[in-house]
């Protein structure tokens, strides 16, 4: 296995951001860190594969997001019961007057669905472009503003309503917001 | 920062910019605070030891990596285990 210094230096840089971004998919400290783990396995296995000059952090966000769909396939179950994980995986937080609401707020994000979850974050967060975040979504720029607005909405339905946990996001409801979502 | 505030639309219309400027804020605050961990030394440690084949690319400060050529052998043959039959995704 030979690896330029450069390459080993453009993905150790990604980690970090590929960390949040686990994170923020499967809401599991210890699942997200795997993730990374089998996305940098993979990615030095395949190096040949990615064009120089191109965007090494988007290529690595590519087959991460990859991994965790085919994941998510099989452990849907699992999945979808890990609410309030993501709240419990990042207890510390030096900013403790926003604590609370920082929780509150990975609880809403982890009841996003996948695709919305993952779109808001590629573009709210790590820094994407629309067009960068539909590459590695492998879908059109336009789905991608779509569930970046359904994702913002969603987000702020949930966290204004007391005792979301109860209450699931029932099918009419989501299909609601998504009808009023677009953009 | 209220996020209890955030105004919810009845009907679930669009979010004002004001909303979205907060939950922007939010977003981006909580993912930062992942980033500001940095690299974990287990994915410092990974890199060199898949690296370790290549005796010019070793990092200085790992050392111990040399020795750690089967392990990266080890690794790589991890990759190949793992059946991943939709690695090229699909959009939903």
């Amino acid at each position: 296995m030979t690896m330029r210094p450069s390459v080993r230096d453009a993905m150790l840089a990604a980690v970090p951001s590929l960390r949040a971004f686990a994170i923020s998919l499967c809401g599991n400290v210890d699942r997200a860190d795997d993730l990374v783990q089998e996305t940098l396995l993979r990615a030095v296995a395949n190096i040949d594969s990615f064009q120089p000059g191109t965007n090494m952090s988007a290529w690595l966000f590519t087959i991460l997001r990859n991994l965790f769909r085919s994941e998510y396939r099989k452990r849907r179950r699992e999945v979808e019961d890990s609410d309030g994980s993501y709240a419990e995986s990042l207890k510390s937080h030096p900013e403790q007057q926003s604590r609370v609401e920082f929780e509150e707020f990975r609880v809403a994000l982890a009841k996003l669905p996948p695709d919305q979850r993952e779109a808001l974050i590629l573009v709210g967060a790590s820094g994407f472009s629309y067009e960068e975040a539909a590459a590695i979504c492998e879908c059109a720029v336009g789905t991608i503003k779509s569930r970046v607005n359904r994702a913002r909405t969603r987000l702020s339905e949930l966290l204004s309503i007391e005792g979301a946990d109860d209450f699931g996001p029932d099918h009419a409801t989501r299909a609601i917001l998504s009808a009023g979502g677009r953009s | 920062m209220q996020t209890d505030a955030l105004v919810r639309k009845a009907g679930g219309g669009r979010l004002s910019r004001e909303d979205q400027r907060r939950l922007g804020d939010i977003l981006q605050r909580v993912y930062d605070d992942v980033v500001r961990q940095g690299v974990p030394d287990r994915f410092k440690d990974l890199l060199s030891e898949l690296d370790g084949h290549n005796k010019d690319d070793l990092d200085p400060e790992n050392p111990a990596a040399h020795a750690q050529g089967d392990e990266a052998s080890h690794a790589s043959g991890l990759v190949e285990a793992k059946a991943y039959p939709n690695s090229k995704g699909s959009a939903s």
